[in-house]
């Protein structure tokens, strides 16, 4: 029953076809818009009655020409519109069906070419206006680019609707980190708010748009003008995306131009990349990859070349100023702008890894990762001259009163600054440790800084040897122990180099103290606690009388009170200590002389008159040592 | 040269410096540490002569080709590794005074080398995109297809466009004017061609507009002179090493601009190397082989003396002529004529895409020994001065 009645619609279809078709060409389009309708109605089906006894090859290659004529006159139609297609949706998707029944007419006879001249004569022909079609689609494949682009463009004021994420574009808001900004002399430029998080898409084009370009992408992948789609896919958007860097403040530099700018310059430059790096990888080419796979949904292999043509240029223009810079000058004021791109590289690591993947890619990406590391070289040559700088820095004239050096101060505070990314060093320098493994358990950051720390030491006692006073120098490296390890204990360089090594180096500071009190002091300790024995010591191999002693006493103590009172000791703590071990040193010993001195049987009653200090004098004059002299007491620090 | 040589070589270096450290350790006698010295240095000179000659000992038909090229590239990779590690067994001396300054001004010049490495990257990739479209030629007369009309627009706008793209910068636009004039008379198909010029797009370089690999060139080559006998004398030697090395990067610079299309590209270097240097004669034969080829008439404009390039136009010229002039249904005498073209165009385009990767790995590895080569320079500079 059903095959009858199905010959019943087709002798029916026949005959209006007959009837209504005043000639061949008319009678064959009404054909054509049967067989559209339903797929019962095959162009085959139809013709066969129609050719009725006629032989199989020419049925066949009279069918063809028909269908052909027919699509012909639908293709050719729009081949030579004069107005944009896709302007009107039923325009392009009439379009689009004929294609697609081009493209299947000419599969369906193509294996019959090779054996039929007139079949393959028509397939030529078939060819030829395939070949229109598809100049046309690549055209209005274009304008749908580029329209997509400026109708967005100003729509942008107004907020976007087909973001996926929320940008707030408010053009009231006076912030400076806007991402996208035109620049122009246009009042309506809108300004965004700064970005504190990068997981946001744009589309760059409307969703019709993506749709429409979709579909065309399709024809040209099926009609073997993938190829061309694709360059002309990538030729937009890579204009776009090139403008889009240049809009974020990427300039394109050589690696000359860079390593000769002046470092402020070159901050503000990598200031800028960073942000620019942040949006591209997070972003822009994210936003490109969805687009791509949207465009060429289905041809996974077109959308991965496509989208590695866009942004391939940007990416180098990002990877190269990276390079630029990691090979720059190691000149240690740069570690922290270093150590902030580091961080910017490592952190969109998975970014390049989740954008740069694919079979094209992958050299970009590995491009990406060796910068990186070589970033880490940088820092860790920054860190090399660090320590070649403090081993060279020479001993010109001595700090003045045994003061604090300034290469303590800015070495402390340069470390102190530093261990603020201790994080990333430790990274930095584990990099390192992996190709020579040492059997050292700390971590290679603290070895570093450790070391560090040991130069500086070595350079401050090459310096202290210019003091001509053994205990100048003392008090010198004291003065400067005493620094370096207050700043280690008060930041992050303590839990980095333990307290073990702070430990130890306050006993150092202990051993300068004592050094300084056994070069000042042990003469005149001596004599004052010397017996009147003949093992007593003496002063030019003569034993003195207790007067002699007492004379020495006082212009010693006095002399070297009034150097040292010049002398500083910066850190008030460290200063009173000194003083209070001074008079525990001092006072008793003295007690007990002037006691001895007062009952000594050669001087007897005129004993008094050669006593110049009295207790309360000795204490005085212990207490106004190390302020640095009048004039700069206390300006230590 | 395969590409591996001269990670074989490394292999060998490091084995050369262990012999060498035993040497000096067995041997006090500083007789014998000055002998090893000098062989170092003349070993250093004949392996570059060697390589050069070798090179120079190329036929006509295979200069400036990309596996001429590559073995270039090769020979510069060796040169550079056995020259690092000159630097390194002298390390003592080469960064004091009067080598210090010597090495620095290597150091200045090879940085200038990166910024044409990564410019003749940015030209293998325009070669990449002509590549694409010679492609869509190939695809369009396609060997199995009739070749009909269709695909002859289809082709004739692809050679178009490669056209365009193979001009060199400076006559683009004029040229615009002028192709637009050759190809796109006749009938209305070829006015729709006429559309499709403007939207062409080059690609567009990594430098900035003001870029010039030309200049770049002479920075590089600017003051360069063979060490006077004083100097040599000085420097026990090592000044002849860095004179060769700056002159091998100079050459190698110099024929990859003159190889592979970049910014603003120029060949006018001044090459004068003393003769006296085994290695001189065959580089100065080499530069004025490639100068030849500059010169002769169709190659005077090329973006690119690279021998694909040149068999490249060849092909895609006489293609668009013939698909200007070419009358349907084709004769079989003309049909043949097309296919013997895209035959040959079809082997170019195979060469090119087995090199192009090769290559592009190769440059970013002259880039990276360069960088590497410098960087460990800088840190020994570091380290000897603190042996003072």
């Amino acid at each position: 029953m059903d095959d009858n009645g199905e010959e019943k619609l087709m002798a029916m279809a026949r005959h209006i076809a007959k009837t209504l078709g005043h000639n061949e060409s008319m009678a064959d389009d009404i054909f054509q818009i049967f067989s559209n309708f339903d797929g019962r109605f095959s162009r085959d089906k139809l013709s066969e009655k129609i050719s009725g006894a006629a032989g199989d090859d020419l049925r066949d290659s009279a069918s063809l020409k028909q269908t052909l004529d027919y699509l012909e006159r639908q293709v050719s139609q729009y081949v030579v519109a004069d107005h944009p297609i896709w302007s009107d949706s039923v325009d392009s998707s009439a379009f689009l069906d004929s294609i697609d029944e081009l493209i299947a007419t000419i599969r369906d006879w193509n294996p019959m070419a090779s054996a039929d001249k007139s079949i393959s004569a028509c397939l030529v022909r078939a060819e030829d206006f395939m070949q229109q079609a598809m100049f046309r689609l690549e055209e209005e494949f274009r304008l749908l680019m580029e329209r997509g682009c400026e109708s967005f463009e100003l729509a942008r004021p107004y907020g976007n609707g087909e973001s996926t994420g929320n940008v707030s574009l408010d053009s009231d808001d006076d912030d400076e980190e806007a991402i996208i900004t035109n620049g122009e002399d246009h009042n309506q430029i809108p300004v965004a708010q700064p970005l504190t998080h990068y997981n946001i898409l744009i589309d760059a084009l409307p969703s019709g748009t993506i749709n429409d370009l979709h579909e065309i992408a399709k024809r040209m992948v099926a009609a073997g003008f993938g190829k061309e789609c694709s360059h002309v896919y990538s030729s937009c958007r890579r204009e776009f995306l090139e403008e889009s860097m240049s809009r974020l403040g990427m300039q394109k530099l050589s690696m000359e131009e860079v390593q000769r700018m002046p470092w402020q310059d070159l901050e503000d430059e990598i200031d800028k990349w960073i942000k620019a790096a942040n949006v591209a990888l997070r972003i822009l080419f994210p936003s490109e990859r969805r687009l791509c796979d949207r465009v060429f949904f289905g041809f996974s292999s077109a959308a991965d070349l496509s989208f590695m043509e866009v942004c391939r240029g940007s990416m180098v223009q990002i990877l190269n100023f990276a390079d630029a810079v990691a090979i720059g000058s190691r000149s240690p004021e740069r570690l922290f702008k270093l150590l902030d791109f580091f961080e910017t590289l490592r952190d969109l690591m998975p970014d390049f890894e989740s954008n740069f993947s694919d079979q094209y890619c992958l050299v970009l990406r590995n491009d990406a990762v060796a910068i990186w590391k070589r970033l880490g070289e940088a820092i860790r040559g920054i860190f090399m001259e660090l320590q070649n700088l403090i081993r060279r820095d020479p001993a010109k004239a001595p700090v003045p009163r045994g003061g604090l050096h300034p290469i303590t101060r800015y070495v402390m505070n340069y470390l102190r600054a530093a261990c603020r990314s201790s994080q990333t060093l430790e990274q930095v320098f584990e990099e390192n440790v992996k190709l020579i493994p040492s059997e050292d358990s700390s971590s290679s950051l603290s070895v570093q800084i450790a070391w560090i720390m040991e130069l500086l030491e070595s350079n401050l006692q090459m310096k202290s040897k210019i003091y001509g006073d053994s205990a100048l120098c003392s008090l010198f490296m004291m003065n400067n122990g005493r620094y370096i390890v207050q700043k280690v204990n008060d930041s992050q360089l303590g839990s980095l180099l333990g307290d073990d090594w702070i430990r130890k180096h306050t006993a150092k500071i202990k051993q300068f103290q004592m050094s300084y009190q056994r070069s000042s002091w042990n003469k005149v300790l001596g004599i004052l606690r010397a017996d009147n024995g003949p093992a007593a010591p003496n002063v030019g191999g003569n034993s003195l009388s207790m007067k002699e002693k007492m004379m020495f006493f006082n212009s010693h103590f006095e002399e070297t009170c009034k150097t040292q009172s010049h002398w500083i000791i910066f850190d008030e703590q460290l200063r009173k200590e000194l003083r209070i071990s001074l008079a525990n040193l001092l006072l008793p010993a003295y007690v007990n002389f002037i006691r001895r001195f007062q009952n000594s049987p050669e001087l007897g009653k005129r004993a008094d008159k050669y006593i110049k200090y009295t207790l309360k004098d000795i204490e005085a004059h212990i207490n106004v040592l190390f302020q640095g002299g009048s004039e700069s007491a206390g300006s230590g620090k | 040269m395969p590409a591996t040589d001269y990670q074989g070589l490394s292999a060998s270096i490091s084995r050369s410096i262990l012999s060498l450290r035993r040497d000096q350790i067995h041997s006090m006698e500083p007789t014998h540490e000055a002998s090893g010295h000098d062989l170092e240095l003349e070993a250093f000179q004949r392996q570059v002569a060697d390589r050069f000659l070798d090179l120079s000992s190329v036929g006509s038909d295979d200069l400036l080709s990309l596996s001429w090229i590559r073995k270039l590239l090769d020979s510069f990779l060796c040169c550079q590794e056995e020259f690092r590690v000159i630097l390194f067994n002298n390390r003592s001396q080469v960064y004091k005074a009067p080598l210090d300054r010597l090495i620095n001004d290597f150091f200045e010049r090879s940085v200038k080398a990166l910024d044409l490495c990564n410019a003749i990257r940015d030209g293998i990739e325009q070669i990449r995109e002509w590549k694409k479209l010679i492609e869509i030629v190939l695809c369009a007369l396609d060997n199995r297809r009739i070749l009909g009309e269709g695909q002859f627009r289809r082709a004739k706008k692809a050679l178009i466009d490669l056209a365009l793209s193979m001009l060199d910068e400076r006559e683009s636009t004029a040229a615009l004017a002028h192709r637009n004039r050759s190809f796109g008379r006749q009938n209305a198909a070829s006015s729709r061609d006429h559309r499709n010029f403007g939207h062409f797009r080059s690609l567009s370089w990594s430098v900035s507009r003001s870029w010039s690999a030309a200049r770049q060139l002479q920075a590089i080559g600017n003051n360069l002179a063979a060490p006077k006998a004083n100097e040599i004398v000085a420097t026990n030697g090592i000044a002849v090493a860095v004179y060769t090395m700056n002159s091998i990067l100079l050459f190698v610079m110099w024929a990859l601009v003159a190889a592979i299309p970049c910014q603003d590209r120029g060949l006018q270097v001044h090459f004068s190397i003393p003769r006296q240097f085994s290695w001189a004669v065959p580089i100065l034969s080499l530069h004025e082989r490639v100068l030849e080829e500059s010169r002769k008439r169709d190659r005077r404009n090329a973006c690119g003396l690279l021998r694909e390039i040149y068999q490249m136009d060849k092909c895609t010229k006489a293609l668009a002529e013939m698909a200007d002039s070419v009358q349907f249904p084709l004769t079989e005498e003309k049909e043949a004529e097309v296919r013997l073209r895209v035959q040959e165009l079809g082997k170019v385009c195979e060469v090119i895409k087995e090199a192009l990767d090769p290559l592009e790995r190769q440059v970013r590895d002259v880039f990276h020994r360069i960088v590497h080569s410098r960087t460990e320079g800088l840190d020994s500079l570091g380290r000897v001065n603190h042996n003072d």
